[in-house]
């Protein structure tokens, strides 16, 4: 009595194929890389910052438009890799969830509650059949009272864990064994290391020089909180001190 | 049809303000918070942040002002973050009388939302008991505020600068709390302008005091304006 290959269902939505596998998260993945933009994020010894392509596809788009960074508090922020329609929506959710967690309790919603949250969402989307996983990776960062600096990654299996460097999007997995080397002695990055580890490995992975105008970069620090978009100015000084170093 | 009797009398316990100046505005409140008769906070806060520019004066029930409170700061971050720049007063005001306005048979608050912001500068917007709203140079609310109706009338100008808009405000609270039982304590200020917001706090030693409020002296002869004895 055995099953077979499951009436060819199990690649159309969300139930397991005869080998256990979830094909359509796996689809979701692929989606997340076919985006064809790569991030970056590193958590140093007081900030952490997370980096990502900005790809304006057509030059008649108002780049201010285009962004994957988004602030959801004043003090945490989301860098959403993959499809950016489902980012929007993953974004105004976290929003209003980070906004009635403060409301309801009384203090700033953590960076690993909503990193849960948010993995817990994508769970229930790959157990029930009608609803399609996001295709997208979501690195959330923040400054944790207790914990200080932190940086969460979550995926559209559901699962979530927090990285001290972590890669998302088309080289991924480059990026990844980029920052193996550089973390290898486990080491204590100050806010300009960090913000320049980040920003080359962009660079060494995709093996291009950036203008300030083709990166968007988020940061938070211990002593300034809040979460920032870099601006282009300061883009400028972080590449012009990578490059003087190499 | 079981009605409150709104024609009861019922003392809203505070006086607060709410006045602009060329450049800002200045919102003022005195410190009792009381029960019946007995002051259960002496030294309460009743001007509450609502955002980063924008302030609001609270009278009437304490919780009923402070639910409401919450309530808007909660929208207001979401609308901020979702707008990517500072709320204007106007929203913030609206949101208040939103509130004020459709809960109005269950609250009992009267409030002041003053602040700035970089299209319209600094603006008050006065929500009283039933929720309208209405924008105005200055406002007044609470229990002390009917002690201040003349007072305005008579000292309120246009165009004051920032030291005048605060002078006049501690002097009107400590004139509301000179008449008024259910008004008291200190005078707490917050000034907010482009450049940010100012907190201050006044006690009573650094208030004037008004005809019938005698000064300590170390003799009546000092008040009597009578000479040193021996200097005749």
């Amino acid at each position: 009595m055995s099953r077979g290959s499951g009436g060819g269902y199990d690649r159309h939505i969300t139930i397991f194929s005869p080998e256990g596998r979830l094909f359509q998260v796996e689809y979701a993945f692929k989606a997340v890389k076919a985006a064809g933009i790569t991030s970056i994020g590193v958590r140093g010894k007081d900030s952490v910052c997370v980096v990502t392509q900005k790809k304006v596809p057509d030059k008649l788009l108002d780049q201010t438009s285009v962004t994957h960074l988004f602030p959801i508090t004043k003090y945490l922020g989301l860098l959403a890799t993959g499809m950016t329609a489902d980012a929007r929506t993953l974004v105004q959710q976290a929003r209003n969830e980070a906004a009635e967690f403060r409301h309801k309790y009384g203090y700033e919603m953590p960076v690993d509650v909503l990193a849960k949250w948010i993995a817990d969402k994508s769970q229930v989307y790959t157990q029930h059949a009608y609803m399609r996983p996001l295709g997208v990776v979501a690195m959330v960062l923040g400054i944790d009272d207790e914990n200080g600096p932190q940086l969460y990654k979550c995926d559209p299996a559901g699962h979530y864990f927090g990285h001290k460097a972590t890669s998302a999007g088309s080289k991924d997995q480059e990026a990844i064994n980029f920052l193996e080397k550089k973390m290898k002695n486990d080491p204590s990055f100050t806010y300009d290391e960090t913000v320049q580890t980040a920003i080359s490995a962009l660079q060494s992975v995709l093996q291009e020089d950036f203008k300030a105008t083709e990166i968007e970069v988020g940061v938070v620090q211990n002593d300034k909180p809040e979460f920032r978009v870099l601006t282009t100015e300061e883009i400028d000084e972080h590449l012009t001190a990578i490059s003087e170093r190499d | 049809m079981d009605q409150v009797d709104f024609n009861a009398p019922h003392s809203m316990g505070t006086t607060i303000i709410g006045v602009t100046y060329n450049g800002g505005v200045v919102l003022g409140a005195d410190s009792r918070t009381s029960t019946g008769v007995y002051v259960a906070n002496r030294a309460s806060d009743k001007i509450t942040k609502l955002t980063d520019n924008v302030y609001v004066c609270r009278s009437g029930s304490a919780a009923d002002s402070q639910v409401v409170s919450d309530y808007v700061r909660y929208f207001l971050h979401q609308h901020t973050i979702q707008l990517g720049q500072p709320a204007t007063v106007k929203v913030a005001a609206n949101l208040v009388r939103l509130l004020a306005y459709n809960n109005k048979n269950n609250l009992q608050t009267g409030l002041i939302v003053g602040g700035w912001d970089k299209y319209e500068g600094g603006q008050i917007y006065g929500v009283p008991l039933g929720g309208t709203i209405v924008q105005q140079p200055f406002a007044i609310g609470g229990s002390g505020s009917s002690y201040l109706y003349g007072f305005f009338d008579q000292a309120w100008k246009e165009g004051m600068t920032q030291d005048e808009a605060e002078e006049l405000v501690k002097k009107a609270v400590s004139l509301a709390i000179a008449r008024d039982g259910a008004s008291g304590g200190v005078v707490r200020t917050v000034i907010i302008n482009s450049e940010g917001v100012t907190r201050n706090f006044y006690p009573g030693d650094q208030l004037p005091i008004w005809h019938d409020e005698l000064e300590s002296h170390n003799s009546l002869l000092d008040i009597l304006g009578a000479p040193e004895p021996m200097n005749i």
